[in-house]
């Protein structure tokens, strides 16, 4: 059967919660469609505390943010449905989004859609990059922390961004050592607070390095690394080998836009957002009308400004279909306002030249 | 550097000091939060107002030294784990660092521990005179008592019969260089770039001299990007290197088409369907 | 990159039938042959199609073209010099009938493929397991098979016959757009592309469903139109399915590619007669419907892709070969209506033949574009 519903929020991670969150409020009959068996997305794993300020839950640990927001949801009660195992495997020309929901073949066609699936992690070319120890820093974290699951005994981790400074902490907190963090750029990416708590706990950061090969016979023995020059070309004799069982990418994420892309909406590649970002006006619509973006989709950013992305997409998509509220504009603007201030920092200064690039509609 | 090491130097550590007075009369807070970035919980935490509000969420948080008690409520609320609350006052030729300690276990109060400086090197004991737990942030705040000439130094701990974080923190910094032949460099060209179909850098690398420089025309012609993942994982780095080898802006190569659906799905999956 | 300030031949349309044009005129000493091409090589329906060549069909002039055209792909490696493969493989066609109506028609067709010298067989539903033993017999009341038959891959393909040309010194120029044909005295006499002006008094139009828009450059209506056809593609199998099965009445064609993925597809009169190549769900509802009614095993496979490519039709859906009335040194090589991979051989030599006034090779005289306006048009039911 085709299901008929006002709209539907893909992805149940902390956009697309949001976004349910705030649509139901305002009054729509919502249908969030979660891949996991479980809210949150990558909340779930995110075991450390929250930066940005107390609109966007700062100090709470992520997964807390995860349990708050679903509860939110459950609140209230069948005006939002969740659907979880439910993957939207196609999402057609004229509106339909097909779903695997548990093993069984759903058809939604929704008056509009947030999507807001998230980004998947880059990976990195070098010899012998297949060979089992290697694993996406994303990955790492799920075993870890959800599953938990230690990945090995001694790490490489790859890349120096906040999420390869955040897991590598996260390992020592499972008790797996980690030998290392390599990062190819000549500084750290990551904020310098995270990198100062590997640091003292002990793990060094190679900045203007990078992965030469992997090398063992069965999994993961060894990793050879090098300084690089200002063309990442690795400098002779500068050659080290360390010991690992795990190597661990994280050299950055790409907008999970699949699903934009079946649907016909108008992309462009910005890499300073991750990869091909979907094109929107301010209300986060894409150039397909009433198909809405909130959160990584959009580029990759904090899961702060994913929440306050979620908030602002659902409340544009329910007021697109008469759900306005009274607070609609003071919230409007509030989400306006919490958006300029996470983006206003040197540390986002990539984010704002990206989005100039891609809020142009 | 601090953004190129993780590490603050003396000068940005001395700069944040409140004055020897202010130092000998009790406990502080000290704010080893140096980056601009979008964070405010410690000075909306701060029961006695003594972090100063914030205009801008970027600010870097300062600290009015005379209203800070050294309560400890920013520490645990730090989502960077970067403020320490000091004690100089108690003269004994000690002094003391209250340090967030997300690792278990936890050690006991009365227990010798390493004490560990910025950069993770052991520097001396230390004895731990208290452990706080809190509820709200579930960051433990641990108190530890070191000669006053480190209290500036240290801000890390190891217990001493912790197997897991010793071995982290007893990495041979300095490891002796390999001689690396230029072998590696050759078998760059092995390396599997589409791992569906088994596809090989080199393999790309030849396509894209032939004359194959979009995405597409690279997929047709050796099936990179056709199996199951639609290259989600080798589609960016066959653009990189088409870029690379081209000198085309990245942002110029079109990616390939992405089709439904999303993931392999059965034949006979289509076959069932809802009838709710 | 700029484009030659002339040439003698312009040929537009980088798809199978443009390169294979280009090979064969090159190949017979023509020299300065340029090729234009919008996108990239097999971007349109080529490389979209399901790259099946059959020699059973229902009218004897395709019998014939198909003919040609197999010949040739069986030593195409060779004759094209070309170091890959365009892995022609043939493992037949077994094409199967719903009814008794569609029975007695096969009975008549494989009589006259076999006067040609097409090796096709009648068989029972019992007959046809023997060859594909997944296929459910109480679907169909009987079946026709020619092992000769096959399929090939089609980006190697045209590829193969790029490549070829290329060494023949045809230039081939892709992300060039034909942007407007200079006519003078009903006489062509240049193409301005996007990368500059080509001075030419014979263009080929091969432009698939874009040959509409090339004809309207020069004043001239040509009768094709462009309809959306679906694919769908499973994850690679070991080899389960051997020739491609294919059934009218069922609308359906399967096929399993060296690879081991299972193509297939099917035809939709209610399908957008515009260029999108967005996919739909009823697509793939009645594209697996139809798969496990007939070939039930393969119910467990997995669908890794659906795709969308366009037919570019014409009203009885032959292919347009020949010179355009009015427009002298233009001439058509579109509207194959779903079939102009497999004929590319054929309508490569047909169509060099037509431009040097050479005697055909097949009489395709009636495949003018002249029959629409007489409305003496050409019917072939065998199809998909």
């Amino acid at each position: 059967m085709m299901y008929d519903i006002d709209l539907v929020v893909i992805g149940g991670g902390p956009a697309g919660l949001m976004a349910a969150n705030t649509a139901t409020e305002a009054g729509a009959e919502v249908l969030l469609l979660e891949r996991d068996g479980h809210l949150g997305g990558q909340l779930v794993k995110q075991t450390h505390k929250f930066f940005g300020s107390e609109k966007q839950h700062a100090s709470v640990r992520g997964i807390d943010i995860s349990t708050m927001l679903g509860d939110r949801l459950d609140s209230f009660g069948e005006r939002a449905t969740v659907w979880k195992n439910a993957t939207a495997i196609g999402f057609y020309e004229d509106g339909v989004i097909t779903v695997d929901h548990d093993g069984i073949y759903k058809k939604v066609k929704p008056k509009r859609v947030v999507v807001a699936t998230g980004a998947s992690e880059k990976f990195l070319s070098f010899p012998n990059n297949d060979l089992p120890g290697i694993y996406g820093a994303g990955a790492v974290q799920t075993m870890m922390n959800v599953y938990g699951i230690r990945p090995g005994h001694r790490v490489l981790m790859i890349g120096a961004g906040n999420i390869g400074l955040i897991v590598s902490y996260q390992l020592m907190q499972a008790g797996v050592s980690v030998a290392a963090i390599v990062e190819g750029l000549p500084q750290i990416g990551g904020y310098a607070v995270h990198a100062g708590k590997v640091r003292r706990a002990g793990v060094p950061i190679l900045t203007s390095h990078t992965i030469l090969r992997a090398d063992g016979k069965e999994s993961v023995e060894r990793a050879t690394i090098a300084r690089i020059d200002r063309t990442w070309n690795a400098i002779p004799g500068t050659e080290k080998t360390i010991e690992c069982d795990v190597i661990c990418i994280s050299v950055g994420l790409t907008p999970l836009a699949e699903l934009l892309w079946q649907a016909g909406c108008e992309m462009r590649y910005i890499p300073s957002l991750g990869g091909s970002v979907p094109l929107r006006n301010n209300c986060l619509e894409t150039t397909v009308k009433g198909v809405y973006v909130a959160g990584d989709v959009t580029g990759i950013e904090e899961a702060s400004a994913a929440m306050v992305e979620g908030h602002l997409a659902g409340l544009e998509a329910a007021a697109s279909l008469g759900f306005k509220g009274d607070r609609y504009s003071e919230e409007r603007k509030d989400c306006m306002e919490q958006l300029a201030a996470l983006r206003s920092g040197p540390t986002a200064e990539k984010i704002r030249t990206g989005l100039a690039c891609a809020e142009c509609l | 550097m601090l953004i190129n090491t993780g590490v603050p130097t003396r000068e940005q550590i001395e700069r944040r000091l409140p004055s020897p007075e202010r130092r000998a009369r009790g406990p502080y807070a000290m704010v080893e939060c140096f980056q601009e970035i979008p964070c405010n919980p410690c000075s909306t935490s701060c029961p006695f107002d003594a972090i100063l509000p914030m205009g801008d969420i970027n600010e870097i948080p300062m600290i009015d030294h005379d209203r800070c008690t050294g309560c400890g409520v920013c520490a645990s609320v730090c989502p960077g784990l970067a403020i320490f609350i000091i004690d100089e006052s108690v003269g004994d030729g000690t002094a003391s660092v209250t340090i967030p300690y997300e690792f278990r276990p936890l050690p006991e109060k009365g227990e010798t521990v390493r004490a560990v400086n910025r950069e993770g090197c052991v520097i001396g004991d230390a004895i731990v005179t208290r452990v706080l737990l809190s509820k709200k942030t579930k960051t433990p705040l641990v108190t530890i008592r070191v000669s006053d000439g480190l209290v500036h130094e240290v801000r890390f701990f190891n217990l001493i019969d912790d197997k897991a974080v010793s071995d982290a923190t007893s990495l041979k910094r300095k490891e002796e260089p390999i001689t690396v032949d230029s072998a590696c460099a050759s078998d760059d060209d092995e390396i599997i770039l589409c791992r569906c179909e088994g596809i090989t850098l080199r393999t790309i690398r030849d396509l894209i001299r032939e004359g194959y420089t979009t995405v597409d025309e690279i997929k047709r012609i050796s099936r990179a990007g056709m199996g199951a993942c639609q290259a989600r994982t080798c589609g960016p780095l066959i653009a990189a290197e088409i870029a690379r080898m081209t000198g085309q802006p990245i942002s110029e190569i079109q990616p390939s088409a992405h089709r439904a659906p999303v993931k392999p799905m059965p034949i006979e999956f289509f076959l069932g369907g809802d009838s709710e | 990159m700029s484009v030659p300030k002339s040439a003698s031949i312009v040929i537009i349309g980088g798809g199978v039938s443009g390169c294979a044009i280009a090979w064969n005129l090159a190949n017979r000493g023509i020299k300065d042959i340029v090729l234009l091409e919008k996108d990239t090589l097999a971007n349109g329906s080529t490389g979209r199609c399901g790259a099946g060549i059959r020699m059973q069909w229902a009218a004897e002039k395709n019998c014939r073209l198909a003919q040609y055209s197999v010949n040739f792909f069986e030593n195409g490696n060779e004759i094209l010099g070309y170091e890959r493969d365009i892995e022609f493989e043939q493992s037949g066609y077994l094409i199967v009938a719903a009814n008794e109506k569609e029975a007695e028609q096969f009975k008549k067709n494989v009589k006259l493929q076999n006067s040609l010298g097409i090796p096709s067989v009648y068989l029972t539903p019992e007959e046809a397991r023997e060859i594909v033993p997944l296929i459910d017999t109480s679907q169909f009341v009987a079946a026709t098979f020619c092992q000769k038959d096959g399929h090939l891959n089609p980006f190697h393909t045209t590829d193969a016959y790029a490549k070829a040309a290329e060494r023949l010194g045809v230039k081939i120029f892709k992300h060039t757009e034909v942007i407007g044909i200079e006519v003078k005295n009903r006489r062509i006499e240049s193409v301005e592309t996007t990368r500059g002006r080509i001075a030419t008094n014979i263009v080929v139009n091969a432009a698939g469903g874009w040959s509409k828009a090339i004809g309207a450059m020069t004043g001239v209506d040509i009768p094709t139109y462009v309809q959306r056809h679906q694919i769908m593609v499973t994850e690679p199998l070991e080899p389960i399915l051997n020739p491609m099965v294919m059934g009218f009445s069922y609308n359906i064609y399967i096929q399993q590619v060296p690879h081991g993925s299972i193509i297939m597809g099917r035809s939709d009169n209610t399908e957008p007669l515009d260029f999108r190549t967005t996919s739909g769900w009823k697509f793939v509802e009645e594209m697996t419907k139809t798969c496990s009614k007939l070939l039930p095993a393969l119910k467990t496979a997995n669908v890794l892709r659906q795709w969308a490519g366009h037919y570019c039709m014409t009203e009885d859906a032959q292919p347009i070969y020949g010179p355009t009335p009015g427009v002298e040194g233009m001439y058509l090589a579109c509207g194959f209506s779903g079939h102009g991979f497999m004929l590319a051989p054929a309508t490569a030599q047909l169509v060099s033949e037509m431009i040097l006034g050479e005697p055909l090779t097949i009489d395709v005289s009636n495949l003018d574009v002249g029959r629409f306006e007489r409305r003496e048009l050409v019917f072939e039911h065998s199809v998909v």
